[in-house]
């Protein structure tokens, strides 16, 4: 699949896909969309590097080390950094349902705030529940990508 | 006057929270470790006997929305209990260091040892039905792990799964006579009574009226009965405790005399006023004379002192549910008085052995003999015990067994129980004979001729005796003075079992009684037969050794044996090692429950589903789709297949974009290039073409099959059940959305803030899913690098 004409597409829509990803998890709230589908968008650009240039483009041409053939695949660095991102991302879900604990309020309440007259934006709305979202991005994008390098290094 | 809530909860937490803090107990003490068991132990004895004389319930909320609590109940009974968990654990912390000397795992002893004292003190004063399921079981798992002990000994293991498989099972027909039980409570004594043991306990007659309308009396009264006997090692499921004694001589003092086995006589004492009638008489006094009957004679076979020991407790298990099962007030006379008794020589009993066992280098009774010599102080106290546990007067145990024969004779004199009232009071006697014949035999383990082969026996320490001579000590003052134990602690044990209050009075016989005359004829005949106890042991252990299927071990070996060979056989046939075997067992187990849920709860999808008006446009996509399909079936390559299986895929988005779904729509889309995308990178390695068998083409072809057609069902069937127009649920989500989520997208308002529970299980989900696809692919690589 590492054809040319795959490398230059991937080029040209990876960034795309991201950026479209991001303000699919952003406008999640009020638009379609949110960290579930902003999650498994932007899995889907990381798929299409892989398919594009390989599994170990991104640890040799992004991150600058050599490949051990030899290794096992869980030890990769990147595969190690998506499990982190996963874990982390678990971490804020939790974190976010506990806050509401000091306030004396049940288990992941959420509320938002709305600021009027920002400039440039004008009505901008801060919504808690960003953050759980942001949790579930975190697992999504962290869970497939362990899963799909893994079991493509396979 | 009420207990005290802080008192009563750190009474039952102090043993829990010192089980947690043992590893680092054990890092600054050592060995030591034991005398720390011992200062938890007394403060929690003394903290419950500073609430003697209280009475009532004390609680923390836990679920109320159910109306479960952490609800305590304290009276007499329940205390008295407690207190023996508490005051025979204080000592029996103080006997370990010195045996356990030496032995390896001390922290995981001493830390299962906290947590089973603390989980029988639960048990005894818990006041909900759930709170009391959770202790009971929890003294389960705490005396497997105290069983299994010597995790590296086959016996131990052997011991340690067979009693957490019947007491752990046992307990699971009391869970569900519980339920029962709460589900008639609430109906009659009110919804916040449903759980709750002390209400019921205020209203017997009430309860016991409701559960005899419903039909319901029977079952829960043998539901618990299963419950309270397996844990108490009532026949036929008494083999597990004899065989628990291939834990550590400690453990089996504390398990086998005071504690975890009594728990289901506490229970059963603690039900008494509620269920107590003919029924009841007639379960409870046959079962427990049984027990007493035939682990009575099973201990005059022991070779072993331990097994002798545990066959004897079993039996006196058994003198003590008989007892509560007489209606009469000497019934519960028997139970209570007996419960306290048994405690103070049993355990006493176990930690001599344990002393005769350390000591002397074996168990085996035929090798031991004369010990009086080297152990003297051990000898007096083994008097005093061994001739209460046979019931010769003035020994406290005479006076609880002088109570069973009066509850026996009286039984015959006021039920219409025919040929049953001469045979209770008959097989009491019997019984009692071999009671008599095995405490002899107990006791001549220190007089007669000390055995050639028996090495140097060096006195034990200090620390040894200290704990069965304080019990002994105990068990002299209460024969010598039975009512000073009597209003102590008895009576209020009494009122709390007996149907109504009776001033109990205990004294040593004066006059001739038919139950005197019967403790005299069973003195006279274990005397007798004493002299013949070899060929008596013999005769057993013939009789055993001709036909197996008369020890209960025999049918538990060939049950569980046969289980554990046919689920090895399922499992190699399930389990082959090939994926394409597990996804067609697992797709096939799916559809079959679905399907037949479907069917046994009588679903029919409505025809107004059949004449469903599609849209040109959804049914042109729909059409693609279908095509789309078959395509797929048809497709000659790899490649192909995947392409056209993300056509239908894509179609289907469509659809949700025309039914107005955009969230779902955009989901299916990328879900759909993601998949797309995996087979992609996937697909390289698979070879391009399978030889495949006509036969696995036909298996795949009816699997596929019938996924599909559960699929379909369960769509039309689902969707048919939706209520005409929007439901509440839809209405309050479309109308909230805004003003409480701040969102104007139903569905990311709905994942994130009205159902972000939801959402975190499916987190939890994803999560797992990775992890467990590490853990596959690190398992398989080896793994033996790290």
């Amino acid at each position: 699949m590492t054809t040319v004409v795959m490398r230059t597409t991937a080029r040209v829509v990876v960034p795309i896909i991201l950026v479209v990803s991001i303000s699919l998890f952003v406008e999640g709230h009020n638009l379609p969309g949110g960290g579930f589908i902003g999650g498994v968008l932007t899995t889907t650009a990381f798929a299409v590097i892989y398919l594009a240039f390989g599994l170990d483009f991104l640890e040799r041409g992004v991150l600058g080390r050599d490949v051990d053939p030899g290794k096992e695949p869980s030890r990769d660095r990147v595969v190690v950094a998506y499990r982190r991102l996963f874990e982390y991302g678990l971490a804020i879900a939790v974190l976010s349902g506990l806050v509401p604990l000091l306030f004396g309020l049940p288990f992941l309440t959420q509320t938002f705030v709305i600021f009027e007259h920002v400039p440039i934006y004008g009505h901008v709305e801060i919504a808690s529940a960003l953050a759980f979202d942001f949790g579930v991005y975190c697992v999504v994008v962290g869970g497939l990508l362990t899963i799909l390098s893994v079991v493509g290094a396979e | 006057m009420p207990p005290e809530l802080s008192v009563v909860l750190a009474a039952v937490a102090l043993p829990f929270i010192a089980a947690v803090c043992t590893p680092v107990l054990y890092r600054l003490l050592g060995e030591r470790t034991g005398y720390a068991g011992v200062a938890v132990a007394l403060a929690s004895f003394l903290l419950l006997a500073s609430q003697r004389g209280t009475e009532g319930t004390v609680g923390l909320e836990w679920v109320p929305s159910l109306d479960i609590a952490l609800r305590f109940y304290l009276d007499g009974w329940g205390l008295l209990f407690a207190m023996l968990a508490c005051g025979i654990g204080t000592l029996i912390f103080l006997y370990s260091p010195a045996y356990m000397h030496g032995e390896p795992h001390l922290t995981r002893f001493y830390t299962a040892l906290l947590a089973f004292m603390g989980s029988i003190v639960g048990v005894a004063l818990a006041a909900d039905l759930i709170a009391i399921f959770l202790f009971w079981e929890l003294t389960s798992l705490c005396s497997f792990v105290l069983i299994g002990h010597y995790t590296a000994d086959d016996s131990s293991k052997y011991a340690a799964r067979m009693a957490m498989f019947i007491t752990v099972g046992g307990g699971l027909f009391l869970l569900v006579g519980l339920l029962l039980l709460s589900v008639v409570a609430g109906d009659v004594v009110g919804t916040d009574a449903a759980f709750n043991l002390a209400a019921m306990l205020e209203n017997p007659e009430a309860i016991a009226e409701g559960l005899r309308e419903r039909g319901l009396f029977l079952p829960v009264l043998g539901l618990l009965a299963i419950g309270a006997g397996t844990k108490s090692a009532q026949v036929p499921l008494h083999f597990w405790l004899p065989n628990a004694m291939a834990a550590p001589t400690p453990v089996s003092a504390f398990l086998h005399s005071a504690t975890m086995v009594k728990v289901g006589v506490y229970f059963i004492g603690r039900m008494r006023p509620i269920l107590v009638g003919e029924e009841w008489l007639f379960l409870f006094a046959t079962l427990g004379l049984t027990t007493m009957t035939v682990c009575a004679v099973m201990a005059v076979a022991a070779t072993d002192i331990k097994e002798l020991l545990a066959y004897s407790t079993a039996s006196h298990l058994g003198l003590m549910v008989a007892g509560f099962g007489f209606t009469s007030i000497y019934g519960a006379e028997t139970g209570v008085f007996h419960l306290l008794n048994h405690a103070l020589f049993k355990a006493t009993l176990f930690l001599v052995a344990g002393i005769v066992a350390h000591e002397a280098g074996t168990r085996n009774i035929d090798k031991l003999g004369g010990l009086r010599q080297d152990l003297p102080i051990t000898a007096i106290i083994t008097v005093i015990v061994a001739l209460s546990m046979a019931g010769i007067p003035p020994f406290n145990g005479f006076y609880s067994k002088e109570l069973l024969f009066e509850a026996a004779v009286e039984a015959s004199h006021h039920h219409d129980i025919g040929a049953l009232g001469w045979l209770y009071p008959a097989v009491a006697v019997f019984g009692s004979v071999f009671t008599v014949l095995y405490s002899l035999r107990f006791l001549s383990l220190f007089f007669g001729d000390r055995p050639e082969e028996l090495g140097h026996i060096h006195r034990p320490s200090t620390t040894l005796v200290i704990a069965p001579g304080v019990l002994a000590v105990l068990a002299a003052v209460v024969s010598v003075e039975p009512q000073l134990a009597v209003d102590v602690i008895v009576q209020s044990g009494l009122d709390a079992t007996a149907l109504e209050h009776h001033e109990m009075h205990v004294e040593l016989p004066t006059s001739y009684s038919t139950p005197v005359g019967m403790s005299a004829v069973t003195i006279a005949l274990g005397l007798a037969a004493y002299p013949f106890y070899g060929r008596i042991h013999g005769g057993i252990n013939a009789a055993l050794a001709a036909a197996p299927p008369i020890a209960a071990n025999w049918w538990y070996d060939a049950v569980v044996g046969n289980l554990t060979g046919g689920g090895a056989r399922i499992g190699d046939r399930i389990h082959n090692g090939l994926l394409r075997t597990y996804a067609t067992w697992t797709l096939l187990g799916t559809c079959g429950l679905a399907l037949a849920g479907f069917a046994a709860a009588g679903t029919v999808a409505s025809s107004e589903l059949i004449d469903f008006d599609a849209t040109p446009a959804v049914a042109l996509v729909l059409l693609v789709a279908v095509v789309a399909g078959l395509a797929v079936v048809r497709s000659e390559s790899h490649i192909a297949g995947i392409l056209t299986l993300s056509i239908l895929g894509f179609m289907i988005a469509i659809f949700y974009i025309l039914a107005s779904a955009p969230d779902l729509a955009l989901t299916q889309l990328v879900v759909e290039t993601l998949v797309l995308l995996i087979f992609l990178l996937v697909i390289e390695e698979i070879p391009e073409y399978y030889e495949i068998s006509l036969g696995k083409y036909a298996r795949d072809a009816v699997v596929s099959l019938a996924v599909g057609a559960t699929a379909f069902i369960t769509v039309l069937v689902t969707t048919d059940a939706r209520p005409e127009g929007r439901t509440d649920i839809a209405r309050v989500y479309a109308e909230q959305a805004v003003p409480e989520g701040g969102g104007t997208n139903i569905v990311n308002v709905t994942l994130v803030d009205f159902r972000g529970f939801d959402t975190m299980g499916e987190l939890v989900v994803v999560a797992m899913a990775a992890i467990s696809i590490l853990t596959l692919i690190v398992m398989r690589s080896g793994g033996d690098d790290e």
